[in-house]
């Protein structure tokens, strides 16, 4: 069984009458990677938005099926509950909320939507020392507040370490690549293929593929205009490394 | 005050004339109109034991203090309080008419001289227990003796239908540090009248830190008066109102010698129909140079109906000065709370904390780590009982 289908996924803007996605298709397996690629504006952030339940899009023809069950009428917390993890491109800074007290509410407040009992505090803080320091994620940065004060590679080892305490089962990685340098970017992709495993799925959106050089997918799907124009493996991220988005940006006109 | 108004039947059982929208500092918070009921001063009431019990262990310092000293409907109750000999000077003294109100009827107060270093909180307990509506007033006066350091926490709090006016004047010696927290949790009835003013000497350190609370009308007034060079002073507060509370603080840091830093910031968070005022004055007179003095207030409106106002002024006669004032006022920020759901917390629960977070940037000022939690938990406890699980 598919873990997501999106089929015929046609979305606007809720204050505008402009549509973004245009009849998207896509499924998504357990265990498979996903490579979402396609030129600025091809509408690649509001899929991911649209999947984590974000507000201010309208969804008005198409479905998506989440676990065999409707994700479009889930709120975003009850879709987190459900196994949708979003890496934000950009991070949001909290200032007042220690790193570690949100993880431990969001951790416990999925367990309890999932009718699991919520862990203890001494078996909580092992879990995330385990996983901060896989990560390289300092003491320090889980006591500041929720991504305040942090680098840019920081901020996104701080929302792997996220997806490593929470496990969901479908991780969506919006341009996670983003403003890191190569090493940024290696401890990243290390802690994203650390989580790769048969029972989790992933999509990975990105502009440029050198991220795939590191987190190697099972498909590639070009987006333009709201559309998947064209799937293949990981060699059609190269041949558009090569060849640009600029055939894609007008076939879909 | 002009005499053209009609009596009101609060101002006949009080005796006297309050003041109205016409007077520019009360606009906001009219007591001839608000003050809608007789509240009577020098009512004898009899209180009962299991009410004063059950409103001390409701202090949410109950455990802190090592020194207390407890008035009940204005009275000093002397079996209930805790005077450490020694180090503090403490006793309960005849009041001294400082402000009209409470010239006309003030009953009981404290004097405290706290000198040397104090390592314990001492704590004021106001409680007023529920009898006949009437009004109550003490006046009580601080003195930090110079070099002296001590945290002082007065506690507000009652039941049934009340004004409480409490004065209180703080005068605080040379290198002397004052940290004071006053939380006002009176009665959901109760109208809350308080000025301090305050007179800082040379190298004085004062925290002070006021939570908002109780009371269904708050007006808080206070005076801060730099009279010594090298003072540092951060005065800071924050609003949980909800319902029909009206909550109007006015601080008035007027700097009188060169050298000296003030701070003021208040985190006001309205919800219901609530409404919330601040207006914070800093004078700079002429001799006070190199003055750095700043104000801030922000505020969260958690509903459409609550409401905000705020009235910062400088008023700078130096020319080499660094002042500056910033009001902001808004909601949740969306971005915030989506982040926090899309990480499974539910919204109810994501409000709550991002609620907690934007007051307790005010709880910063307090440094005693318990205080400072007691203060979170009674946020905590807040959020749970105004806000429940509403969306």
């Amino acid at each position: 069984m598919n873990l997501l289908d999106i089929n015929n996924l046609h979305v606007k803007l809720e204050d505008e009458d402009r549509s973004i996605l245009n009849g998207l298709t896509l499924a998504v397996k357990p265990g498979e990677v996903h490579a979402i690629m396609g030129p600025n504006g091809s509408g690649k952030s509001t899929l991911s938005y649209v999947l984590a339940g974000r507000e201010g899009y309208e969804v008005t023809e198409g479905s998506v099926t989440f676990k065999g069950k409707d994700l479009l009428e889930m709120e975003p917390h009850e879709r987190a509950a459900e196994g949708v993890f979003l890496a934000f491109q950009y991070p949001i800074e909290i200032p007042g909320v220690a790193t570690m007290q949100f993880l431990k509410v969001s951790l416990n407040a999925q367990r309890k939507a999932r009718g699991e009992k919520e862990l203890s505090t001494p078996d909580f803080m092992r879990l995330v020392k385990d996983r901060a320091a896989k990560l390289n994620v300092s003491q320090d940065m889980l006591k500041r507040p929720v991504n305040v004060g942090f680098s840019g590679g920081e901020k996104k080892r701080a929302e792997i370490l996220q997806m490593a305490v929470l496990e969901p089962s479908l991780c969506i990685l919006d341009e996670t690549d983003s403003g890191l340098d190569i090493d940024a970017l290696r401890v990243v992709a290390d802690g994203v293929n650390a989580l790769r495993s048969p029972d989790r799925a992933m999509i990975v959106i990105t502009h440029y593929q050198r991220l795939l050089d590191y987190i190697v997918p099972d498909y590639v799907h070009v987006l333009s205009k709201g559309q998947i124009v064209k799937s293949g493996d990981k060699y059609l991220a190269l041949e558009l490394e090569e060849k640009g988005y600029g055939e894609y940006s007008k076939d879909a006109a | 005050m002009s005499t053209a108004l009609m009596t009101t039947a609060a101002e006949q059982a009080l005796g006297l004339a309050l003041p109205h929208r016409r007077m520019e500092e009360w606009r906001w918070t009219d007591l001839r109109q608000m003050i809608d009921k007789p509240y009577p001063p020098r009512q004898s009431v009899t209180a009962r034991d299991a009410d004063i019990d059950r409103l001390l262990k409701a202090s949410p310092f109950s455990k802190i203090a090592a020194t207390r000293m407890v008035f009940v409907n204005g009275h000093y109750d002397g079996k209930r309080s805790k005077l450490v000999n020694g180090a503090i000077e403490s006793r309960a003294v005849a009041s001294e008419p400082v402000l009209q109100m409470n010239q006309a009827f003030a009953t009981d107060g404290a004097h405290l001289v706290l000198s040397g270093v104090i390592d314990t909180p001492v704590e004021l307990v106001f409680i007023a227990t529920d009898a006949t509506p009437r009004a109550i007033a003490t006046q009580n006066v601080i003195e930090v003796a110079a070099g002296a350091s001590a945290t002082l926490i007065e506690t507000h709090i009652g039941e049934g239908s009340y004004l409480s006016n409490s004065v209180t004047e703080i005068r605080i010696g040379d290198g002397a540090r004052l940290d004071r927290v006053k939380v006002e949790h009176d009665s959901a009835d109760a109208v809350h009248l308080a000025h301090a003013h305050v007179t800082l000497a040379r190298d004085v350190t004062l925290r002070e830190f006021t939570l908002t609370s109780g009371a269904k009308l708050n007006r808080q007034n206070g005076t801060y008066n730099f009279t010594g060079e090298g003072t540092d002073a951060k005065v800071s507060g924050a609003y949980l109102i909800a319902g029909r509370q009206h909550a109007d603080s006015r601080l008035v840091v007027d700097h009188q010698v060169p050298h000296c830093t003030s701070r003021e910031l208040f985190k006001c968070v309205m919800d219901d129909h609530a409404r919330g005022i601040f207006q914070g004055k800093v004078i700079v007179r002429p001799h006070a140079q190199k003055t750095d003095g700043k104000q801030s207030c922000n505020a969260l409106l958690l509903s459409e109906t609550a409401e905000f106002d705020a009235k910062p002024e400088l008023e700078i006669y130096a020319d080499d000065v660094a002042c500056g004032h910033g009001a902001t006022s808004g909601d949740l920020n969306h971005d915030h709370l989506f982040y926090l759901e899309s990480r499974g917390i539910p919204p109810a629960e994501a409000k709550a904390m991002l609620i907690a977070a934007f007051v307790g940037e005010a709880f910063e000022t307090v440094e005693h780590d318990g205080i400072r939690e007691a203060l979170a938990d009674y946020a905590a406890t807040w959020l749970t009982y105004h806000r429940g699980k509403r969306p």
